[in-house]
């Protein structure tokens, strides 16, 4: 098959930028790949590619941030899409010639308003795939309602959880539109795992107030009471680093707590730790929460929506704490950090467990996915059984009803409020 | 509306414009320590590449600072790898290591082994593919470093000279060892503050300690030293000391200033430098980051410098 992936910008850091680049490298086994970034904005990716998969991008923003369409608001990528703001007629024209052009079986977009764009203009004989990285339940009314009405044209959603894929099939009304659940997936390691004797506890991520840096912070200090000859090295870069910093010093931990700065690839920076760490109070799957377990840590983590629950098995190769909770996150590190023997024992779990999230079972269902939509399409017939379809149109239809009655009130309210300015 | 959840989710996928080092461009050009090596600039010696048609070499340190470099296979027939030190700005390259590259039998890859021995030189080694003699070298990009054996390794007494290397990737994106070489090194591990003073603990690699040990504090650029005398753990190779407002005094002035931490081990022996080399952690400066101390009016903050030396700024 030839596959196209549509993606927000390839050259930058982030976890879906992760999981595309390592599904389309190992789609490139055995299919034609190539990624379409909307935007660019430097010579290289960040992020290492296989050499099999081309890329390509549609506006570079080191040459054309100052066109004139580019100062113009997107039309055909949805208003109430989070980066709206980085849109523009341009890229409108630019994502639209593009698929118009397409020269592929499948076209699989890798969020919201992109996967708009492929459900509005990709051509009649592309299968259409509309992947969905972060959740529907976090989309505001506005952009539920948008895509509650694009997204009937596409064939495949994908989202990362089961959770997700669930929410999907409850609130939204798209008819012949299969749905399912793809996780991410983690290569294989090119190291050996983690010995369990480092006394590191790793975490990585955008340094962003969601991730609740502070929090596992805080719990750390009671790490670093109790045995002060382990250490807390956060990995990542981002708007909350100064806070962070002075939370550090407030907290007098500057000898156990370090923010290491990016790391890519963080495979080498796991296999200096031997426990893994996350405190979100949200996260769409759970990135590093793999990534760290492919490298055999345990991970610690906040049972937050989404992914962490679907991920680790509490008591066997990590722990699952309650989100916000100090406390509890304390407790649960303690608990690793002081016993070897089961620290040991959840480490060779969280091998075994995450194999699930290898290239090799994550490819294969995505190739079914696509094969099973293209038989679909030849035989008129919606993509596949969806077992776990447990709702009614109506139910679908009342949550229309309700995205689009908040929708309207809060149009509503922004137009009380810019009169009172 | 906008909700809290938008603002969270926003930032799922960053577009993070500068590169991954940006953060930690070692910037002071008064960094003049004795040791000083030239500095992650712009890598001048290599035209901008357009396509990153770089080969990746991964690297693996053991518990001695034995290196093993792994290449993906190459057709060439006797390809080497080549370690330059990397000369000061201005200056022609003197100091070159070259080693063979193995061929795995397995899968075609190519390996190459730097032994702990001979020492590197202290500075920035780069590291470059030469395919076959007299073809054109290639810088190489760094791939997977391993270098967990590296993290706990304060934990391991040194002999004389001590020697430490660690496999870095340069601001710029390619494949790098830093190295130190010195007769002697004193390890700093904590450095605790207090309202008014910072104590600093260390311990002695490369020589012994006697009870007339001291610890030296040399205003940077200046003849001027202060003198602390250390507590000794007894073997001969831990110690500590606390320092003040008072120990910094200079001769008026109140410019900042910059002390460079010595400890003496014997009287008569000579100064051996404060820092901290025996981890990963090929450059401390911005990660290993301490709060100021103010006292009397001044403002004294221990930190790292480029070479990961410790110092203290007052201002």
């Amino acid at each position: 098959m030839k596959i196209s992936f549509l993606i927000h910008n390839a050259y930058g850091i982030g976890g879906t930028i992760t999981t595309t680049f390592n599904l389309a490298g190992a789609l490139a086994e055995r299919h034609d790949v190539e990624i379409v970034s909307a935007l660019r904005h430097r010579e290289r990716p960040h992020l290492v590619l296989d050499p099999r998969v081309r890329l390509r991008a549609l506006v570079d923003l080191r040459k054309e941030a100052d066109d004139p369409l580019h100062q113009r608001p997107a039309k055909v990528f949805p208003p109430a899409e989070y980066r709206h703001h980085q849109y523009s007629e341009l890229t409108d024209r630019r994502i639209g010639e593009c698929l118009e052009g397409l020269d592929a079986d499948a076209v699989i977009g890798t969020r919201p308003g992109l996967n708009v764009h492929i459900a509005r203009q990709a051509p009649q004989h592309v299968l259409r795939v509309g992947q969905e990285h972060l959740t529907l339940d976090n989309h505001s009314p506005r952009l539920r309602t948008a895509l509650r009405r694009a997204y009937r044209r596409l064939d495949v959603i994908t989202t990362v959880t089961e959770a997700d894929a669930a929410a999907y099939r409850r609130k939204m009304w798209l008819p012949g539109v299969h749905v399912e659940a793809l996780p991410n997936s983690v290569p294989d390691p090119g190291l050996p795992p983690a010995d369990s004797t480092a006394k590191v506890v790793i975490a990585a991520g955008r340094l962003v107030p969601v991730k609740r840096y502070d929090l596992l912070i805080e719990a750390f200090a009671q790490v670093a009471a109790a045995h002060p000859d382990w250490q807390l090295r956060i990995y990542g870069k981002g708007e909350e680093q100064a806070n962070l910093r002075r939370l550090i010093e407030r907290l007098r931990l500057w000898n156990n707590v370090f923010l290491m700065g990016a790391a890519t690839p963080m495979e080498a920076e796991w296999a200096k730790g031997s426990i893994g760490a996350a405190a979100s109070n949200f996260e769409p799957f759970g990135m590093t929460i793999v990534e760290a377990m492919r490298c055999g840590l345990p991970v610690v983590s906040t049972d937050c929506p989404y992914g962490p629950g679907e991920i680790i098995e509490d008591g066997t190769d990590g722990r699952l704490v309650p989100v916000g909770d100090r406390d509890a996150l304390a407790a649960a590190l303690l608990e690793l950090v002081g016993d070897d023997e089961r620290r040991r024992r959840m480490s060779r779990a969280a091998l075994d467990n995450a194999r699930r999230f290898a290239p090799g079972p994550v490819v294969a269902q995505a190739e079914r996915l696509l094969e099973t939509a293209a038989a679909a399409r030849s035989t008129g017939r919606p993509a596949a059984p969806q077992d776990h379809r447990t709702h009614s149109p109506l139910a679908g239809r009342g949550h229309a009803a309700r995205d689009a009655a908040q929708a309207a009130a809060a149009g509503v309210l922004r137009s009380i409020r810019k009169g009172r300015r | 509306m906008s909700t809290p959840e938008d603002k969270s989710t926003r930032t799922h996928e960053g577009t993070t414009p500068s590169a991954p080092h940006g953060g930690t461009m070692p910037a002071a050009s008064h960094e003049g320590a004795p040791t000083s090596t030239p500095r992650e600039g712009p890598e001048s010696a290599m035209p901008g590449p357009q396509h990153d048609t770089h080969l990746r070499a991964h690297c693996t340190i053991d518990a001695d600072g034995r290196i093993t470099f792994r290449l993906p296979p190459t057709s060439d027939e006797h390809p080497r790898l080549l370690l330059r030190l990397r000369p000061k700005k201005g200056l022609p390259e003197t100091t070159v290591h070259v080693l063979d590259l193995e061929t795995d039998r397995a899968d075609g890859h190519r390996h190459a082994v730097l032994e702990p021995r001979p020492v590197l030189d202290e500075g920035r080694w780069d590291v470059y593919l030469l395919p076959e003699p007299g073809a054109e070298r290639r810088r190489l990009r760094p791939g997977l470093r391993d270098l967990r054996t590296l993290v706990d390794g304060h934990l391991r007494d040194r002999p004389s000279p001590v020697a430490v290397r660690i496999p870095y990737a340069t601001k710029d994106g390619f494949l790098a060892l830093r190295a130190w070489r010195r007769t002697a090194h004193a390890e700093a591990r904590g450095i605790d503050l207090t309202d008014r003073t910072m104590t600093v603990t260390a311990r002695l690699h490369g020589a012994g300690l006697r009870e007339d040990a001291t610890v030296r504090l040399r205003l940077r650029g200046t003849d001027t030293v202060r003198t602390i005398v250390p507590r000794l753990d007894g073997d001969g190779r831990g110690f500590s000391f606390t320092a003040g407002p008072g120990d910094l005094r200079g001769d008026g002035g109140e410019a900042t200033r910059i002390w460079d931490v010595f400890v003496r081990p014997t009287a008569e022996g000579r100064p051996v430098r404060l820092g901290r080399l025996l981890d990963d952690v090929a450059d401390r400066k911005h990660v290993y980051v301490y709060p100021p101390i103010e006292a009397d009016g001044r403002t004294l903050r221990p930190y790292y410098t480029v070479d990961n030396d410790l110092a203290i700024e007052a201002t």
